[in-house]
């Protein structure tokens, strides 16, 4: 009970520390203690159920602790303090800049292909007019799926056997079995999960096989973007793209200079979003390869899970919150955007 | 006499909440730990027909311990050393599990598991087990935490007779005539092996009984306890051997198929053989074709010796059983499991196939088919050293290394960046 007086309290405090807003009418000031009577239900929630784990992960990662040998910040009996080894150990190894380059070809081309294909799909679907429904269901159906189920079902399309895998199924009778090598890249078909070549990039080697994964989740999540991109579209006046038409714009140039201005916000979100989908994938890479073949598909978030849930003879969760901090710096840092969009855009609207 | 308590016994509290709490709380302290009386919940990992197996074992003991009733479930492999972790420290573990020796060495480390030495003392006087057997079942500070419930031998070489005759093939008996073998059903336009190696363990089926056959048992354990690194010279000289193996004989999809697909597609005749443990022999006809007859169009050989300087020992592996200390009901968590390390229980799953009991006064001919009676055959009574799944035994991140440096080595056959991989993660022998 007593959180729920101090609340109000450190909230007028709060503006106070802008000193811009120090002197704030009183009849504002009642109506944030209102606006914040109202608000702690929803805050205590999340001071409770992320707000904390979070607080206890940043300090777990600077403690050496295990499932079996768990860290409780309230109790000092558990407390094995190793300063910033778990980060050194996380950095220093090379599982780590594996995984975060394989995480790395996730956050670059699954965003891109996601906007990309919403994108194409939404301006397809909303050019169609009369059949919009269908179509629109049709790609928004496998966002009902869950991840792991999209991953088993495309494992099957990956299947090496041909009379197994639809994929290989297709390519036997089109009698077409790919390998070539072109400069730095190499490509040849039929292992899907295992080995469909490599690009190598100088620093560093990128396996082909990561694009095998990234494809079932776009698949999965570009459903999401359709949306976005559909509702944002239904908010566009009709006499826009007519009078874009009328002064003689083709339809490319009406979807460059009309819709994809129009579409700007849904763009920013879906981009953001899909970021962050990326940086946080597991549950498709360990449902399809587990992070093999050798390293070839893992990524952060499967060796983090890695460290706390299956290196148990050793005490290594503290390594695993390591790089859940990590992992979390930079996906603030990527939302940042989006962020800004949903937050202090408003605000700036509301300015103007 | 009604000892028979019904475990969750509601008390009538005022607040619905608090009778939940309280209920949860105080349910099951009412059966005494000294008597064989309470409810048991058992962990295990089989499901389809082995689920059913196993049940019709924990009938077996209902009937004798009627007081006692047993309640199983059934958790997926791969999850269940993270879900046993998970339970016991927070001080909920399940009566009896199933486990592997990496994590009963973990949790005996943590002085979470029943002592089981004076049950063994008895099984090893009375000639029920092996002392070989004892030491895969050993704790962390040498007290024996665990039961051996279901054994396997690994390093079986599958193949379909019919097929061996046609192809002119000879049972191969010596390693020479091992890789005469597969060379010549390759000369013949066939894969030899079928390996699955996409599901990572496979690989492993692979390591465990070469390294015994060329490292030798001696090199075998002492790996397998830190003893000796990865770069000792019976070791390198093993994954050599192993090394060139793959590059001669393994398929060019040895890490995108995984074990079931390899399994059938071998079922089929795309491969000539598949190096497996003892359990092919119930996956094949239940997975693949139902026409497939143990015996007749589905049999093994073990894998030949290396070297007959080497003293022959048995890759075996295996899932054994604990009991948590913190259980409520000792008593009849201690009476099943000394039912599940006996012949009694194990004879009931062995007469119905897919399965070899590790309790040696098992009689040999309650086996089904004539494969489950030549691996049984195989299953370590003494006289040969057992050589227990390295990687099972060794658990942890060395044994997700070891699996992913293994799929790296079908790829590049080089020995050295797989020993340099395994000693960097394996410091153990360095200490």
């Amino acid at each position: 009970m007593a959180q729920q007086t101090t609340t109000p309290a450190t909230a007028t405090r709060m503006p106070a520390g802008d000193a811009r807003a120090a002197p704030r009418p009183a009849r504002r000031r009642r109506g944030d203690r209102v606006a914040w009577l109202f608000v702690a239900p929803l805050a205590l929630i999340f001071a409770g159920f992320y707000l904390w784990p979070a607080v206890q992960t940043i300090l777990s990662s600077f403690f050496e602790w295990s499932l079996l040998a768990p860290f409780d910040p309230l109790d000092t009996s558990t407390w094995y303090p190793v300063g910033t080894d778990n980060y050194t150990a996380a950095l220093s190894s090379d599982s780590f800049w594996n995984a975060a380059f394989n995480s790395l070809v996730w956050l670059i081309v699954f965003p891109v292909l996601v906007t990309g294909s919403a994108l194409l799909v939404s301006v397809l679907i909303w050019h169609l007019g009369r059949f919009a429904p269908v179509f629109r269901t049709v790609f928004i159906l496998p966002m009902t799926i869950s991840l792991a189920a999209a991953g088993v079902i495309w494992s099957f399309v990956y299947n090496s056997d041909p009379d197994v895998g639809l994929l290989n199924a297709v390519l036997r009778v089109l009698r077409l079995d790919i390998a070539f090598d072109l400069g730095p890249l190499h490509v040849r078909t039929g292992e899907w999960l295992a080995d469909i070549g490599s690009l190598d990039l100088g620093f560093a080697q990128l396996r082909l096989v990561n694009l095998a994964l990234i494809l079932p989740a776009v698949w999965a999540f570009a459903g999401f973007g359709v949306v976005t991109f559909t509702a944002g579209l239904s908010s566009l006046p009709g006499e826009l793209v007519d009078s874009a038409r009328i002064d003689g714009c083709r339809a490319g140039q009406v979807v460059r200079h009309v819709l994809i201005p129009h579409l700007r916000k849904p763009l920013i979100i879906t981009y953001v979003v899909s970021v962050i989908f990326a940086l946080r994938t597991f549950d498709i890479v360990y449902v399809m390869t587990e992070g093999g073949p050798a390293q070839d598909t893992t990524v952060l978030a499967l060796l983090l899970w890695q460290q706390a849930f299956a290196f148990l003879t050793e005490p290594r969760a503290g390594v695993g919150a390591a790089i859940a901090v990590l992992m979390a710096v930079v996906m603030v840092f990527l939302a940042y955007p989006y962020l800004r969009s949903l937050m202090g855009g408003g605000s700036g609207d509301e300015a103007r | 006499m009604n000892i028979v308590l019904r475990r969750y016994r509601v008390r009538l509290v005022t607040a619905a909440v608090a009778t939940v709490l309280v209920a949860s709380a105080c349910g099951g302290d009412d059966g005494g730990s000294g008597d064989l009386a309470g409810e048991l919940r058992v962990v295990t990992n089989w499901t389809g027909s082995e689920g059913d197996a196993f049940q019709k074992v924990i009938d077996g003991f209902e009937k004798k311990n009627p007081d006692i009733h047993v309640k199983v479930e059934q958790v997926p492999f791969d999850q269940t050393q993270a879900l046993l972790t998970q339970q016991f420290a927070q001080g909920a573990p399940p009566d009896v599990s199933v486990a592997l020796p990496g994590i009963i060495r973990t949790l005996s480390g943590q002085h979470l598991l029943l002592d089981l030495d004076d049950t063994w003392d008895g099984w090893i006087a009375d000639g029920d087990y092996p002392e070989s057997l004892r030491q895969v079942a050993e704790g962390a500070e040498d007290a024996t935490e665990a039961v051996y419930f279901k054994g396997n031998v690994n390093g079986l070489i599958w193949y379909d007779p019919t097929k061996l005759a046609n192809w002119g093939i000879q049972v191969p008996t010596t390693w020479d005539d091992f890789l005469a073998a597969a060379g010549k059903v390759k000369a013949a336009g066939v894969e030899p092996f079928a390996v699955g190696g996409k599901d990572g363990w496979p690989l492993t089926q692979w390591a465990d009984p070469v390294l015994l056959r060329v490292a030798g048992p001696d090199a075998f354990h002492d790996l397998a306890d830190g003893k000796i690194g990865w770069d000792d010279d019976r070791v390198v000289q093993a994954f050599t051997v192993l090394s060139d193996l793959m590059r001669d004989y393994f398929p060019k999809n040895a890490l995108a198929a995984g074990f079931i697909d390899a399994t059938c597609a071998r079922a089929k005749g795309t491969y000539a053989f598949q190096n497996q443990g003892a359990f092919v022999n119930s996956i094949a006809p239940a997975e693949c074709d139902k026409n497939i007859k143990p015996g007749k169009t589905l049999a093994f050989f073990p894998m030949p010796a290396y070297d007959e300087q080497v003293p022959a020992a048995q890759a075996v592996s295996g899932d054994l059983f604990i009991g948590a200390k913190a259980t409520k009901h000792e008593a009849a968590t201690r009476a099943l499991l000394e039912y599940l390390g006996s012949a009694e229980a194990q004879t009931i799953w062995a007469k119905l196939g897919g399965y070899i009991a590790p309790n040696l006064k098992v009689p040999a001919d309650v086996y089904p088919t004539s494969n489950d009676q030549a691996a049984a055959k195989l299953w370590p009574k003494g006289d040969v050293e057992a050589g227990y799944d390295l990687d099972d035994w060794i658990g942890g991140e060395i044994q997700v290394t070891y699996t992913q440096a293994l799929g790296q080595l079908v790829r590049d056959h080089s020995v050295d960046k797989f020993v340099t991989t395994m000693n960097k993660v394996d410091t153990r022998a360095a200490k």
